[in-house]
């Protein structure tokens, strides 16, 4: 019963921390662009604070420049659990244009942290950030709270 | 006591590190770091066609992505000693005048939201997706747009196009009033913005601040004065403040947010027939140019041989400005959330400042303090 009465509060609750690990910030204004009154993140219990320690789902931009190769990690440990990761934009999957010859980034970023979905694109829609964090938070939260219980 | 803000923390959108010396809730001076989003844009250019280059180019900086790729096309064209047909330079002016009341819209709501007032953040989001929708109509896309070439823009405009401009600008015109307004003449905005911050002309000077922050301290500078489009076929004023506090920069960007729409109306009713895009020949040569961007005047210099670039480097407006944050603005700030509310109110833009990043000879990072930061402590 306990369960079933966090798995409620859970879905209707998702606190949202952005990481922007060198980008070119498209994708963080498109995440701004979210909390506007034509998206309205908030109709879904989403909140993006950008407090790890409170987090429940790490959004992650960019390209992982060097400084975040034990940063990005640090974060990770900071959230508590459960806690799932969803890289946005083309830059945590590959790297996009900035990695080639002479670019300073180490993407992809799930050689550093566990990533749970992506977002290609660049930048993708908001229409489509708000997609991928409202099929696989809920329920992902959810199943990994009961596995800690 | 120092409090260290960031590099990931509810008050910041971007990575950087804000070091506030404080005594009690008085904020007595301020030191930034950067270097955490350095993505060696500058070399990955070198040994690129322009084709190429010009994708990098734009990703840059994501807010004002356009004027980024319009400098680096300009460059080219100003090495082969050509200027682009008139109808492509008006369409240039109308895909930058949109991106530059985007902008704006977008600092100020973060101005608002760093002061804790969420009415007018709501506001200033909700009248800008409007003008997102006006891009995505020009250019097929929201931010990235892609539209640029060297030669001219890569689409042609439709009447229905226009048509549609038009009636949101007027949609936008007749709601915007009122949040000036609300600014303008609201008490408790007033209260927390007037005489914060305050940066005279002479600090604004020394810091080389430039765009809506350099102007709002009373420097009457922008390049857009010496744009060949704007200077021979357009009419603008070029909008300055004098106080040079927060409520200045804030004002200062929604004056010239009312010139931009004067301006996309002056190309949309006036605008040539002709071609979008013409061949250009690119010789070996160098070149320098300066274009406005919404945050101050970015300057390219490229060095090519006539195919590939051999050398290329990029000036963005956000590095002064944020240093004359952290120099002048935070100094003698009562609250911490006043500091924090003044920096936003630099328009600062991580992703732009961040060119330069200085290693050891073993390849390790040394404490970046920027190459001309006059905060530095390191002197050279």
């Amino acid at each position: 019963m306990l369960d079933g009465l966090k798995d409620i509060i859970r879905k209707s609750s998702i606190h949202v921390c952005l990481v922007n690990t060198g980008g070119c910030n498209g994708c963080d204004i498109e995440i701004v662009a979210l909390l506007s009154p034509r998206y309205d993140l908030e109709q879904y219990g989403i909140y993006v604070h950008n407090n790890p320690r409170e987090a429940d789902v790490i959004l992650v931009t960019g390209a992982i420049a060097e400084q975040w190769r034990d940063k990005l990690q640090r974060i990770y440990a900071k959230t508590p659990e459960p806690k799932i990761v969803v890289a946005i934009g083309n830059c945590p999957l590959t790297g996009d244009v900035f990695n080639q010859e002479g670019g300073n980034v180490h993407a992809p970023a799930s050689d550093f942290i566990p990533v749970d979905a992506e977002v290609s694109g660049c930048p993708p829609r908001p229409s489509e950030i708000l997609e991928a964090i409202l099929t696989v938070a809920p329920g992902a939260i959810a199943a990994r709270g009961r596995q800690k219980l | 006591m120092i409090l260290p803000i960031g590099p990931v923390h509810p008050g910041l959108k971007e990575p950087l590190r804000l070091k506030l010396k404080t005594r009690g809730e008085k904020v007595l001076s301020a030191e930034i770091d950067y270097g955490y989003i350095h993505r060696g844009i500058e070399r990955v250019m070198e040994g690129k066609t322009w084709q190429k280059g010009i994708f990098l180019a734009e990703r840059v900086c994501g807010i004002c992505s356009y004027i980024h790729t319009q400098t680096f096309a300009e460059v080219f064209e100003k090495i082969a000693g050509e200027t682009v047909t008139l109808r492509a330079q008006y369409l240039r002016v109308l895909t930058n005048e949109l991106d530059r009341i985007q902008s704006h819209l977008l600092a100020n709501s973060t101005y608002f939201k760093a002061m804790e007032h969420e009415t007018l953040f709501m506001y200033m989001l909700g009248l800008r997706e409007p003008v997102m929708d006006a891009i995505e109509l020009l250019t097929g896309n929201r931010v990235n747009m892609g539209w640029n070439v060297v030669g001219g823009v890569k689409m042609d405009i439709k009447q229905v196009h226009m048509d549609s401009i038009m009636l949101i600008m007027d949609k936008f015109e007749s709601e915007y009033g009122r949040y000036v307004e609300m600014f303008e003449s609201g008490p408790l905005v007033g209260l927390r913005s007037h005489d914060v911050g305050k940066m005279t002309r002479d600090e604004a000077l020394m810091a080389r601040a430039v765009g809506p922050i350099g102007r709002a301290s009373g420097l009457k500078h922008d390049v857009r004065e010496q744009h060949h489009t704007y200077r021979d076929h357009m009419d603008f004023k070029v909008v300055w403040r004098k106080e040079g506090d927060n409520f200045a920069r804030t004002m200062n960007r929604f004056d010239e947010i009312t010139e931009s729409i004067s301006l996309i109306r002056q190309v949309i009713e006036n605008l040539p027939p002709g071609e979008i895009r013409k061949k250009i020949e690119i010789p070996a040569g160098v070149a320098e140019y300066r274009n406005e961007a919404p945050r101050g005047e970015v300057t390219y210099s490229v060095e090519t041989n006539g195919n590939l670039i051999k050398n290329i480097s990029i000036r963005t407006p956000s590095i002064m400005n944020i240093d004359a944050c952290a120099k002048y603005m935070l100094n003698d700030v009562a609250t911490v959330s006043d500091a924090v509310a003044t920096y936003a109110t630099s328009d600062p833009c991580i992703a732009c400042t961040e060119r330069v990043i200085i290693l050891d000879e073993s390849g390790r990072h040394l404490d970046f303090h920027g190459v001309h930061n006059i905060n530095s402590k390191l002197k050279g």
